[in-house]
């Protein structure tokens, strides 16, 4: 049987994101595969160097666009690194809230996403609602719908808003009532069992090696959280545990994967319920941007010869950002920034785990690895 | 009240790599305590030549388990003086983490207790840094057999920073088009932003500051 | 005449139906009927191509989420007849909304050139209207309008759901002034509009 290279082109309704996957078969039976990346590298780490420190905030919004904060935050903390900031305990919760809304919003334009591919197009109306509410408690903390430019070095830049209390509790306890409707919906669905266990199996020990992280590894049956080995922020004061599956035994598959979305989605909620309780101050309390309770003070200028990072839980893995000081302007700005994204490292994993399987559980794997293709491109 | 790793295990366990690495030649290592936002972690900080590098990357693999790369960072120094014109820094992670079990015909899943980790699988973070001297083409070797993490990583380096890996297989530009010039590479400093030197963007963009042709002219 | 199952003998001859053609379009040429036909059938088609645009299934990057949020349950693009296709061959409207880089250059040209006449382009989003916030950057295109010719423009990072309903809105009312021709032979009227120049 003759072999072809086929290739899923840059615009594709099914690869989430602009990227290019050669696929080489042989008949129905994928036999190799080669990713093509660079669709739309805007060189980001090369702009930075010519922006200042807070300027450079807006550019990792929109590095991952479907989960804008944890990047944001992400920087935001190498940055503390490097200058060496004292960040107050309240901001820190504010900051907590705001990153795990932004994981289940990225999750359920996860969710929203994967399902149409498998063929259940419900579900895309459905997760795209429950986005919609979380993104209007998003607007009410950062202001716009997507990219919210929300901490500042220091702190963040506004307190909760008055009355956010009372609708992030209502809206997170309706939402974690309806996780159970998505539930019921993909485990009764026979169509997406059968297309989703049995393909694209993952080991743990093969996967760390390989350098992935975050929910796809914890699908493998291992429960290691950036947040909880090298704790930053208040993780260590709430009462939480990372979500972890029970893979098969070949390994995790897109079902597993699948699961610990879901219960990342669930640990969320409760962990923004509980850090609403114990947030220093009270939730009802509102400071004024640039209150010492929301935003430390901080130097401006990173001499030559600093340099600062830091790992931090991103929706997808683990993600990181390394900034060397002494840039122009004596300091103010960076002389290098250097991101590291876990999609970027993810995606020849996945390009491997397809070979072996037909050409219709591409999109499954695919999907079931979350891409965004906006971080790996930077 | 969650459970975490506790910082003086770690800074234990960081200080134990650091007294073996230290009897490898051209290495220098030390442990950093940051303080960022409200917790405290624990660095390895490690500095060694290029020639010791292969065997210090062997070390962390086999003998203390680093089994992580996180990421590989490509920076330009010209003026940092002949020695240390170009730097490159590796993360890595210590992640300690085994395939689950299977008992009975069913996988347990390993939920380890952070704060009862012990020895090689307590979670550590490190820091390589690698100086090599002025020179147009700057090679290291590279360690894509011994972590398959560090495979695009090094693609990655060489595709944006120009640092060539020595006994890298498949070498080529992930992020750029392909059909980019060989030697562009755009992260080096001599390469300028589009629009670099128009100043005036930045200090007026909306033009406030500027004045008629003939102003100061006497008329 | 040969017997090919396929072939129709009445009409194998082809002078015989450009000369019935020829003389039918004489005819109504000179009754003033082909004008009338002409104005009916070109609004009909007019009205048909504003009210069912088909955008292509293409999403770059973050605006792309606003596009599909516009086309989910809150803000609902499908009820204007906004129903995105994956195939360019299908599609009328090619909706940009990212940055075009050098390497995206040439598929979306040839994205563009694949997409039957009439069709429109909108540009969405600040990447695609001058670079954005990349205008710098040495990958980045400055707007897609260097390479393919746009109709609108939206501005916004990224613009609301309601703002890109709107676009399209814009997107009918120009289709109104400047016909269903194609796009060598627009007239000067059809020049790019841009939201919230009124």
């Amino acid at each position: 049987m003759a072999e072809m290279w086929i290739s899923m082109g840059p615009q594709h309704p099914m690869t989430h994101g602009l990227w290019t996957l050669k696929v080489k078969v042989d008949g129905e039976t994928v036999v190799d595969t080669e990713p093509d990346l660079g669709y739309i590298h805007r060189g980001v780490e090369k702009i930075c160097e010519s922006r200042d420190f807070t300027q450079i905030t807006t550019y990792c919004d929109r590095l991952c666009y479907a989960s804008a904060n944890t990047w944001s935050h992400s920087y935001i903390y190498a940055v503390e690194d490097l200058l060496e900031v004292e960040v107050p305990e309240r901001a820190e919760y504010i900051r907590l809230i705001a990153v795990e809304l932004q994981r289940i919003a990225s999750h359920l334009m996860w969710l929203g996403a994967y399902a149409p591919d498998i063929g259940n197009l419900t579900i895309m109306v459905w997760g795209l609602r429950e986005r919609e509410m979380m993104m209007d408690l998003l607007q009410e903390l950062g202001g716009s719908r997507m990219h919210y430019n929300f901490p500042r070095v220091g702190g963040v830049k506004r307190d909760l808003p008055h009355g956010f209390a009372q609708r992030a509790r209502a809206k997170v306890s309706l939402f974690l009532n309806r996780i159970q409707e998505y539930e019921a919906l993909y485990d009764e669905s026979t169509i997406f069992l059968i297309r989703t266990q049995g393909v694209g199996y993952s080991k743990p020990e093969e996967m760390v090696n390989h350098g992935v992280s975050g929910p796809n590894l914890r699908a493998g049956g291992v429960n290691y959280d950036v947040r909880q080995a090298h704790p930053y922020s208040v993780y260590h004061e709430l009462d939480w545990e990372p979500p972890v599956e029970r893979p098969s035994i070949k390994g995790a598959d897109c079902y597993d994967r699948y699961r610990v979305r879901i219960e990342e989605m669930r640990t969320s909620a409760n962990l923004i319920l509980e850090a609403l309780d114990r947030i220093p101050g009270g939730a009802d309390t509102y400071h004024e941007p640039g209150d010492p309770m929301i935003l430390g003070k901080s130097p401006s200028r990173a001499p030559e010869g600093t340099s600062g990072f830091h790992h931090f839980e991103d929706s997808r893995g683990e993600s990181m950002f390394y900034i060397a000081g002494g840039g122009e302007g004596r300091g103010k700005q960076p002389y290098r920034v250097s991101i590291r994204s876990p999609i970027f490292i993810t995606i020849p994993y996945a390009a491997k785990c397809m070979i072996g399987h037909k050409v219709a559980d591409i999109p499954a794997i695919m999907g079931s690895f979350d891409p965004c293709i906006g971080e790996t491109d930077r | 009240m969650g459970k975490v790793v506790s910082s003086s295990a770690q800074r234990e366990s960081a200080q134990e790599l650091i007294n073996d690495i230290d009897s490898i030649k051209g290495v220098e290592a030390e442990v950093v305590e940051r303080t960022n936002g409200t917790k405290t972690r624990n660095i390895v900080r490690i500095i060694c030549k290029p020639e010791n590098w292969r065997k210090l990357a062997k070390r962390l693999k086999k003998k203390h388990k680093i089994d992580y790369c996180s990421m590989i960072t490509g920076i330009h120094w010209p003026e940092a003086g002949p020695e240390k014109n170009w730097e490159l820094v590796y993360h890595f992670l210590r992640t300690g983490i085994n395939d689950p079990p299977v008992i009975q015909g069913m996988v347990e899943p390993i939920i380890s207790d952070p704060t009862k980790v012990q020895g090689n699988k307590i979670p550590l973070e490190i820091e390589v840094k690698i100086y090599l001297s002025e020179t147009r083409e700057p090679t290291i070797d590279s360690v894509q057999d011994i972590w398959i993490g560090a495979d695009w990583n090094e693609k990655e380096t060489w595709d944006l920073v120009g640092i060539g890996f020595a006994g890298h297989i498949g070498m080529r530009r992930v992020l750029q088009p392909h059909e980019t010039p060989l030697g562009f590479h755009p992260l080096q400093k001599q390469h300028k932003l589009r629009y670099h030197d128009f100043e005036e963007m930045y200090d007026d963009a909306q033009g406030f500051q500027r004045k008629p042709q003939d102003t100061g002219k006497i008329k | 005449m040969v017997d090919d199952g396929q072939n129709y003998s009445v009409f194998n001859s082809r002078m015989l139906v450009d000369t019935v053609g020829n003389i039918t379009d004489e005819a109504l040429k000179a009754t003033k009927i082909k004008d009338v036909i002409g104005v009916l059938v070109g609004r009909i088609f007019n009205w048909s191509q504003r009210k069912s645009l088909f955008p292509l299934h293409l999403g770059i990057k973050c605006c792309a989420l606003e596009m599909a949020a516009a086309g989910a349950s809150r803000f609902d693009a499908e009820r204007f007849a906004v129903f995105f296709r994956s195939s360019p061959r299908q599609c009328d409207v090619l909706l940009v909304n990212g940055p075009i880089t050098k390497k995206f250059a040439d598929p979306i040209v040839r994205l563009w050139e694949q997409m039957p006449e009439p069709k429109w382009c909108i540009a969405m989003g600040e990447c695609a209207i001058s670079g954005g916030p990349y205008f710098q950057s040495y990958n980045v295109l400055e707007g897609v309008d260097t390479v393919i010719p746009v109709d609108v423009y939206i501005p916004g990072c990224p613009p609301r759901p309601e703002a890109l309903i709107d676009g399209f809105d814009k997107l009918r009312q120009k289709i109104i002034r400047i016909g269903t021709l194609p796009n060598d032979s627009r007239p000067e009227a059809a020049k790019p509009i841009i939201i919230g120049d009124d």
